[in-house]
């Protein structure tokens, strides 16, 4: 299924969490420079997704990767301190005003930043202005906005207008259980995603180089 | 109810429980589950009808007098927060309290129960509910035993008392007044859900999934007995109207196929069965997609659900289950929310011309709806339906 032979890789492919922990923490100690190390991951990572996006994992997967990812960052972390991790690009993404799920928000940020992408997690309930802030600051070209049920996607067109409304020009994706073309146009979003990889493809189209 | 508005009930009743027998009534039945836009169209806010509870019944009233509907699945909110409040629920969050007044109450997922809680609770459910769950997600209950404790107790069974007694009161006087019928009595769960949803939650459950599959399957073995009687004791043995049972972790891509195979459909199956066993027939909430699993559920016994279609592929589901099981909703939350009332009733229109023709289809939305739904495409679904949907 996959064309993976670097052990640490696989073992993320292939879902072995204990393997995945003993092998990141058996490498810091034997000095392999940490920015290697989430190279692999990551490489990991891009191979779940993809897994997810043919159909042979699901989201019971995701999930499982998600916690063991978050446990071997947590050991890279103090490790990664002053290394300068090279980044495809920096993307914003939130759950928006009004809503609390994060479900699948966290699955998209892990695609994300397996895929290799810088990404702000704004965490959830955000308000526009955080959007906003957080737009200048980082001056992404992609924002990112889940919403799990239609009641909350006001708060979607909101945060987009403010965006607008403060002459940014950020491309805005958005994702949750009812997103359609109905809803894309009527918040002003430019991509809808219903499966969480379809994140992974906007992000290339928009970091695509020129 | 047999006099209620001139024999408005009885005609009503016949053609729901016709239409879930898969025969064909004299109009095609419509049963919503309007939630909160029944309060936004009677002008309250989310916090009144929380609180409130002749507020949350009584804009019904108001709802009712606009739109001719058959069957009602609940009033605006089916939560009482003041009851919360009174027990210290630490798992809700509503308007009025931690949030604004116009914000959708919110649910709040937490590992309730402990990886580590498996063994006693398979010892006995009940005791560890009672010693462990209830403690951990209310903070009046927090010493079981204790004078504190002994109060809340009190406290929360009266609550339900005086909810469920509002509730039957309204749906009396809704019987009475605009010849509306109930569309569920009781409700239920699929087990998995009771443990991966209420018990441990969403990434709990994954990974007990993986690292203690057994004891995840004698839980839920478990719970069997335990979820048919709840939905049994809280319809109070009505057989008429179905049981509610909203579905959410067997819906696509939640788990894997063998997850799904293993974990979480015998068990729903049996629990359906047993019901059924009793003449008690399920309405099979299907929230989300559901269309790889169509030909599994078509093992149950003919009319022993009714499937309810949420983004699951209508067309498969018609093809699947149709003729052996009645099937409702499918009308987009999207475009109730977004759309124009003519898309609306194109939409109807054409649910009706290929679904409904021989019997057994009951108008609805795909999903619960909220405030954001446009009174106008619920007029349209309405009217279109009571049209267009003659026998």
């Amino acid at each position: 299924m996959s064309s993976l032979t670097e052990p640490l890789s696989t073992a993320v492919a292939e879902l072995e969490d204990d393997k995945v922990i003993d092998l990141v923490k058996e490498r810091i100690n034997s000095g392999i420079p940490p920015l290697e190390i989430v190279k692999n991951l990551q490489a990991g990572m891009t191979e779940v997704g993809s897994r997810f996006e043919t159909g042979d994992y699901f989201l019971s997967e995701l999930i499982l990767a998600g916690e063991f990812m978050k446990e071997a960052m947590e050991i890279l972390e103090p490790h990664l301190a002053g290394s300068n991790q090279e980044y495809r690009g920096t993307i914003v993404i939130g759950t928006v005003r009004g809503d609390v799920h994060d479900l699948g928000k966290n699955i998209v940020v892990m695609l994300l930043k397996g895929a290799g992408y810088n990404v702000v997690d704004l965490g959830v309930d955000v308000p526009s202005d955080k959007f906003v802030e957080a737009v200048k600051d980082t001056q992404t070209p992609l924002v990112a906005m889940s919403v799990l049920l239609t009641g909350c996607q006001e708060a979607m067109k909101e945060a987009i207008d403010a965006l607008k409304g403060a002459g940014l020009q950020a491309k805005v994706m958005i994702g949750g259980n009812y997103v359609d073309e109905s809803v894309l146009k009527s918040v002003g979003a430019d991509y809808f995603g219903t499966v969480a990889s379809d994140a992974v493809k906007f992000a290339e189209q928009v970091f695509a180089p020129q | 109810m047999p006099d209620a508005k001139n024999g408005l009930y009885e005609e009503k009743l016949k053609r729901y429980t016709i239409a879930m027998d898969v025969g064909k009534p004299d109009k095609v039945p419509i049963r919503l589950n309007p939630s909160e836009f029944v309060a936004k169209y009677a002008g309250l806010t989310h916090q009144e009808i929380y609180y409130e509870q002749h507020k949350n019944m009584g804009s019904v009233d108001k709802f009712l007098d606009d739109y001719d509907i058959d069957a009602l699945l609940a009033p605006p909110s089916l939560w009482w927060a003041t009851m919360h409040d009174a027990v210290g629920a630490v798992y809700y969050r509503f308007s009025g309290r931690q949030l604004e007044e116009n914000r959708q109450f919110q649910y709040v997922e937490g590992e309730y129960m402990k990886a580590d809680d498996y063994d006693e609770f398979i010892v006995d459910p009940t005791k560890w509910v009672l010693n462990h769950f209830l403690p951990r997600i209310h903070e009046e209950f927090a010493e079981p035993g204790s004078y504190r404790a002994n109060v809340a107790l009190i406290k929360g069974a009266i609550g339900f008392m005086m909810q469920n007694g509002a509730m039957h009161q309204a749906g009396v006087s809704w019987a009475e007044k605009y010849g509306l019928v109930t569309g569920i009595t009781g409700i239920g769960k699929a087990p998995f859900d009771t443990l991966g949803d209420t018990l441990r939650g969403l990434t709990g459950v994954m990974k007990d999934m993986r690292k203690q599959p057994d004891k995840v399957k004698t839980a839920i073995e478990v719970l069997i007995p335990h979820n048919a009687y709840f939905a049994m004791a809280t319809a109070a043995g009505d057989t008429v109207f179905p049981a509610f049972f909203p579905l959410h972790r067997g819906s696509y891509p939640f788990l894997n196929p063998q997850q799904w195979d293993n974990f979480y459909w015998p068990s729903l199956k049996a629990v359906i069965e047993d019901l059924w066993k009793h003449g008690k027939r399920v309405l099979f909430y299907a929230e989300g997609n559901w269309t790889p699993y169509l030909e599994k559920i078509a093992e149950l016994p003919d009319k022993s659900i009714v499937f309810h279609v949420d983004t699951t592929d209508m067309e498969k589901a018609y093809e699947i289950l149709g003729g052996r099981f009645c099937l409702s909703g499918n009308v987009p939350n999207t475009m109730m929310s977004h759309g124009k009332p003519e898309e609306v009733s194109e939409y109807c229109k054409r649910l009706i011309d290929k679904y409904a023709r021989d019997g057994g289809f009951i108008m609805d939305t795909g999903g619960v709806m909220q405030m954001d739904v446009k009174a106008e495409n619920l007029a349209a679904l309405v009217e279109t339906t009571r049209k267009y949907g003659v026998y």
